[in-house]
């Protein structure tokens, strides 16, 4: 009978873990929610070249940057949108910036773009990469990086980067990765 | 009720928790890419009927064009005729086209019938588990690898540099086909362009 209440206990134990990870997160997230009063901007795309894109990456910063590149075309990225649109609230302006660099066609620029970004309720400022040859685009953001999205940068105040993603987004981890840098 | 019963049980708790922690840190980096120059290694995957293949069975006599491709993604869907076209403009020439689905998402019934209606008549291959993307360090459709008769790697990277016809400046996998049929080396061996992720299993 010892043995089997051991066994119960370590159910138990096994019950517990399940269940405290989610828990951890739901908590994370309520405590960080802020009242939505404002009501959703229409969202204005602006055109990025490289030159702009390097510029944006690598100008003098006061606060980390994160950057999505992304498009509405890719499923992985609407999928993953709606947890950026949160790491945005909980986050910026106060300990972060964020923008979001859309690589649809420049004929969406006024249309299908920001349309799904009113949709989201996405507010943090937008680019749409407006080039011939993406490559240099693409370089210059990481070397590593082979073009699939979505992807995702998080740059510290010097202008390194100290998270990426390549595909959707570990949400959790991109958020103790800003908080690392917040306590710095 | 016994002692191995305990230490059963103290072994699941051990794996749960040991997946529970890795699913939370849990890492998308795709393998590297074979350098420029490498030899790729021999491989067997199934086409879209389930037949297997070897690289060796399908490679042309003057090399082979591995295109990873997919279903659902606009910009793999973008380049259907110009793979298409790739591969019937370069079969006289010795130079096979093989495309490979490594989208966990999408089966080989439905790569099968995706090609159907796409009118793809080159051999798509599946590769479920991602053992030849991964072995290629592939991480995006389209993104294509152009081995020399002898499997070494001559190029990697994007078709061209746009998903628009109309803006096509740079064609950089027939360049590096036209340039190895010509017996030069490939000016431009890696080419980069956006695509969708694949998902991999």
């Amino acid at each position: 009978m010892r043995v089997s209440r051991l066994t119960l206990v370590v159910a138990f134990i096994v019950l517990l873990i399940y269940l405290t990870v989610p828990a951890q997160e739901t908590v994370r997230t309520v405590r960080r929610a802020k009242p939505t009063t404002a009501p959703a901007m229409p969202t204005n795309v602006e055109p990025i070249d490289t030159a702009g894109l390097k510029d944006l990456i690598s100008k003098p910063k006061d606060k980390p940057l994160l950057v999505n590149f992304w498009a509405t075309y890719c499923d992985p990225c609407r999928d993953e949108f709606p947890d950026l649109v949160k790491v945005d609230s909980d986050f910026r302006p106060k300990s972060l910036d964020f923008v979001t660099v859309s690589l649809d066609d420049v004929t969406d620029i006024k249309t299908t773009v920001p349309k799904f970004l009113a949709q989201m309720k996405a507010t943090m400022p937008a680019y749409l990469l407006n080039v011939t040859d993406p490559e240099p685009a693409i370089n210059a953001v990481d070397p590593k990086w082979q073009g699939d999205l979505p992807a995702t940068f998080l740059y510290n105040a010097k202008g390194e980067i100290v998270f990426k993603a390549f595909g959707r987004v570990n949400t959790a981890a991109l958020r103790e990765a800003i908080e690392r840098l917040a306590k710095n | 009720m016994t002692k191995r019963t305990v230490s059963i049980v103290l072994a699941a708790l051990f794996v749960i928790t040991a997946a529970v922690i890795a699913g939370s840190g849990r890492s998308n980096e795709v393998p590297a890419p074979p350098a420029i120059g490498a030899t790729v290694d021999e491989f067997t995957l199934p086409d879209v009927n389930g037949q297997e293949h070897t690289l060796k069975s399908l490679k042309g006599k003057n090399g082979t064009v591995l295109i990873f491709i997919a279903v659902q993604c606009p910009v793999s869907n973008a380049y259907n005729d110009r793979m298409e076209k790739l591969a019937e403009d370069y079969k006289d020439k010795g130079i096979a086209v093989i495309g490979i689905n490594a989208n966990s998402s999408e089966d080989a019934a439905t790569v099968k019938a995706h090609a159907a209606e796409k009118h793809l008549t080159f051999t798509i291959l599946k590769d479920a588990g991602n053992k030849v993307a991964d072995k290629l360090g592939a991480a995006r459709t389209p993104e294509a690898y152009f081995l020399d008769a002898n499997n070494k790697l001559l190029y990697h990277g994007r078709i061209d540099n746009s998903q628009n016809p109309d803006a096509i400046e740079s064609k950089d996998l027939r360049n590096a086909l036209d340039s190895s049929l010509a017996g030069k080396p490939v000016e431009k061996p890696e080419a980069k362009a956006f695509g969708c992720s694949i998902k991999r299993a």
